[in-house]
């Protein structure tokens, strides 16, 4: 396989980074802002609700790149917090959009995420009728999202905000009924990462490192050198970035089509959809099947937990790199050897180790069809296939033709496991945030037909092992694909897997452009 | 082109249903008058469905379909001439292991009353009293084509319906012995062995249109 050289290849396509609002191109990142607090609001009289919104929306950060300092070091001026503002459908309504811009909105859009719940799996102990008592009305119009450097930011802000809405009773209300820490009831979820010796990290709370792979497309700003592995898989094995409408409205995508949008233009253009999620993690419970599996599996306790989820939990590096308990014990060795030197000042080690944390990334599946390495069924293998669904030579016009239009841009953060211990009845999981033009064709293909489903890998039935919605059946497995190799080891099967995550709530937001923010909130939205 | 691949046969009959009213219209509708198209459509939708279906009960269906073809669609043109079909058609596709008289002979022989429910309202059915007479009649009305259904291995479904048991048996098996001593594996899988039996195509096995495991 031969690679780019990202840092010497220049992006063609510039977007209004001042129109798209902030984390959607780029992340805003646990280590910068590692603390976030969303709220849900109801609107109540239209005029009313658009005066809040045209205040708020001051407030609202952008994507466009930090401000540089004039000091000597030109480090970034990052403000204390962030704001973000979406949708739901009945939101658009409530907020006076005309009739017929509602109308070009798609269905599983207008349709909301409870009512697509068979699709999504979340049935059983993650139905709608067991999430949070906010979800349980149907008068979410808004989220609010505040990220910040740390707690008093977010205080500071979610105040703020709080002023905003007791100066327009009419129009405006923080909504209550998410459920919070030793059985609170808020008006708001906190989410953070999670911190260890004091700092932050990219863990969540069954002990995975997290977020790694997300995708990389045309204009989104970021770095060249974090396209290999991010963007597109080329038949020649190098990478480009995918096309921007994959990921924000008014632009081409992967089909060289615009994405099915509202009219009129200005409304949807730079906008694009987002699926929240507040994803439980009953932590005993995950904890205590991989104890019990542990037991009888040929290897460590964090190789076990790395064949469900494709990537080792400590570190987050990927199977393809380090497939057994002495390849990672090489792999740690040899990154504490790079990292010594990095520390003694050596500058080719900072080189060694830039290239081999590349590698945490920029891999396929090509060389290990059979899953010995990865297993076929494991987390990262389900939600970004690469390369890998292409059986046939050349079966596809790219490698990864299928997962082109099926990628995910996860936004999203831990919550909870602070305030109290940790335990399945203690609230912790994550806020799962997925960014993209299509929620039907990206989160909810993936959702339903790799996380839920195995027809594509040939696993039948078979479930993502960490997400999944399992039941605790005999069948409900997951395959550790054995090696091939004369003398190898055998499969391991995983069997009665439990639902390690529930779905505790969530809807479908549409995150307009500034421009469209502005056109709502003065009644402009005129589609004729 | 050709109906078959492999041992798999593609059949698609088209059956003319007879234009105007029934003259044995069911009693609710009588008043207003019923026509042919509109009883078969009735029971077409009311037949009934996975293991009760005629289908599950005629040898060797892969995939069967029945339904009906009201007319054909104008597409788009300048053209001054738009074909219209004479009557309305009972269309017939299924795909099945074997040769066609004696699937035809099976559907008969199993649904009799079925058939003759369905097939009453097309053109020239009268003249069918049995089995020969029902082959003949889906002949006349057949048409050479090659639409066959992807979805199969060219095996008698008896036979793919087992070793689709036996795969799922031995999937229990193996995720129930994982870690068994050599000892303890070979006992229990002689026991599958005779559970299973192998060589037994009928029993124990999926039942043709079976849609629960019942392990």
């Amino acid at each position: 396989m031969s690679y780019i050289d990202g840092s010497s290849m220049k992006e063609s396509k510039s977007l209004d980074l001042y129109d798209i609002q902030g984390n959607v191109c780029k992340g805003y990142g646990r280590y910068g802002f590692p603390k976030a607090r969303y709220c849900f609001l109801s609107f109540q009289h239209t005029h009313s609700a658009r005066e809040f919104l045209a205040l708020l929306i001051e407030k609202i950060t952008t994507a466009e790149t930090w401000p540089v300092s004039e000091s000597s070091d030109h480090h970034r001026i990052k403000p204390n917090s962030t704001l973000n503002l979406g949708f739901t459908y009945s939101g658009l309504k409530k907020l006076g959009l005309p009739e017929r811009s509602l109308k070009g909105f798609p269905v599983d859009f207008t349709m909301g995420m409870k009512a697509r719940s068979e699709i999504l799996g979340d049935t059983g102990i993650s139905a709608p009728e067991h999430w949070d008592d906010i979800w349980q009305q149907d008068n979410v119009h808004a989220w609010v999202a505040i990220n910040a450097r740390d707690q008093d930011a977010i205080e500071f802000e979610f105040n703020a905000l709080g002023d905003l809405v007791t100066q327009h009773p009419d129009g405006v209300r923080i909504m209550s009924g998410i459920k919070g820490p030793n059985n609170t009831i808020l008006p708001y979820q906190d989410a953070s990462a999670v911190f260890e010796n004091g700092l932050p990290t990219a863990k969540e709370h069954f002990g995975f490192t997290d977020g790694i792979g997300n995708p990389y497309f045309e204009g989104c700003g970021n770095s060249m050198s974090r396209l290999p592995g991010r963007g597109k898989l080329m038949r020649d094995g190098s990478w480009q970035p995918l096309a921007t409408g994959e990921f924000v409205l008014g632009h081409v995508d992967e089909a060289q089509e615009y994405p099915p949008a509202p009219e009129p233009k200005l409304l949807s253009r730079n906008g694009t959809y987002m699926v929240y999620r507040k994803l439980h993690e009953n932590v005993d419970t995950f904890n205590g099947y991989i104890d019990n599996l542990a037991k009888d599996f040929d290897g460590s306790r964090d190789l076990l937990m790395a064949k469900m989820s494709g990537r080792w939990p400590d570190n987050g590096a990927p199977l393809t790199l380090a497939a057994t308990d002495e390849e990672k014990e090489t792999l740690d060795a040899k990154m504490a050897s790079i990292e010594l030197r990095v520390s003694e000042g050596d500058k080719s080690a900072l080189i060694e180790r830039k290239e081999l944390r590349r590698q945490w990334v920029d891999f396929t599946f090509n060389d290990d069809k059979s899953g010995s390495r990865c297993p076929v069924g494991a987390h990262i293998r389900r939600t970004n296939t690469r390369g890998s669904l292409e059986t046939e030579h050349k079966a596809f016009h790219r490698p990864g033709a299928l997962v082109d239009r099926r990628r995910l841009m996860r936004r999203g953060l831990p919550y909870g496991g602070i305030d109290e211990a940790k335990s399945d009845s203690a609230e912790q999981g994550i806020i799962f945030m997925s960014i993209g033009a299509s929620i039907e064709r990206q989160f909810e293909f993936v959702q339903q037909q790799w996380v839920n489903y195995s027809n594509d890998f040939k696993l039948g039935n078979d479930k993502d092992p960490l997400i999944g919605s399992h039941d605790g059946k005999l069948t409900d497995k997951h395959i550790i694909q054995g090696c091939p190799i004369k003398g190898a080891k055998p499969p391991f099967f995983c069997t009665q897997m439990p639902r390690f995550v529930e779905t505790r709530g969530g809807d479908y937001f549409f995150i307009p452009s500034i421009s469209a923010l502005r056109m709502i909130a003065e009644g402009l939205i005129d589609p004729s | 082109m050709a109906n078959t691949s492999g041992n798999a046969y593609g059949l698609t009959a088209l059956c003319p249903i007879i234009n105007g009213h029934t003259n044995d219209s069911n009693p609710l509708y009588k008043a207003a008058g019923e026509s042919h198209d509109k009883e078969v459509r009735r029971i077409l939708q009311a037949l009934p469905l996975n293991q009760e279906s005629p289908f599950a009960n005629t040898d060797n269906t892969y995939l069967a379909r029945l339904f009906i073809l009201n007319d054909v669609f104008f597409q788009q043109g300048n053209d001054f001439k738009r074909d219209q079909l004479k009557s309305k058609y009972l269309c017939f596709n299924s795909n099945f292991h074997g040769e066609l008289e004696p699937y035809l002979t099976s559907l008969w022989n199993n649904n009799e009353n079925q058939v003759r429910e369905i097939w009453q309202h097309c053109v020239a059915f009268e003249s069918v009293s049995n089995a020969n007479d029902f082959v003949r009649y889906i002949k006349s009305c057949q048409l050479t084509t090659t639409l066959f259904f992807n979805g199969s291995n060219d095996q008698p479904v008896a036979e793919q319906l087992k070793a689709l048991y036996v795969k799922q048996m031995f999937s229990e098996f193996v995720l129930t012995q994982q870690g068994k001593s050599a000892a303890e594996l070979k006992q229990a899988f002689k026991y599958f062995l005779q559970r299973v039996q192998l060589n037994d195509v009928k029993s124990p096995s999926w039942k043709p249109g079976q849609t629960e495991v019942t392990l």
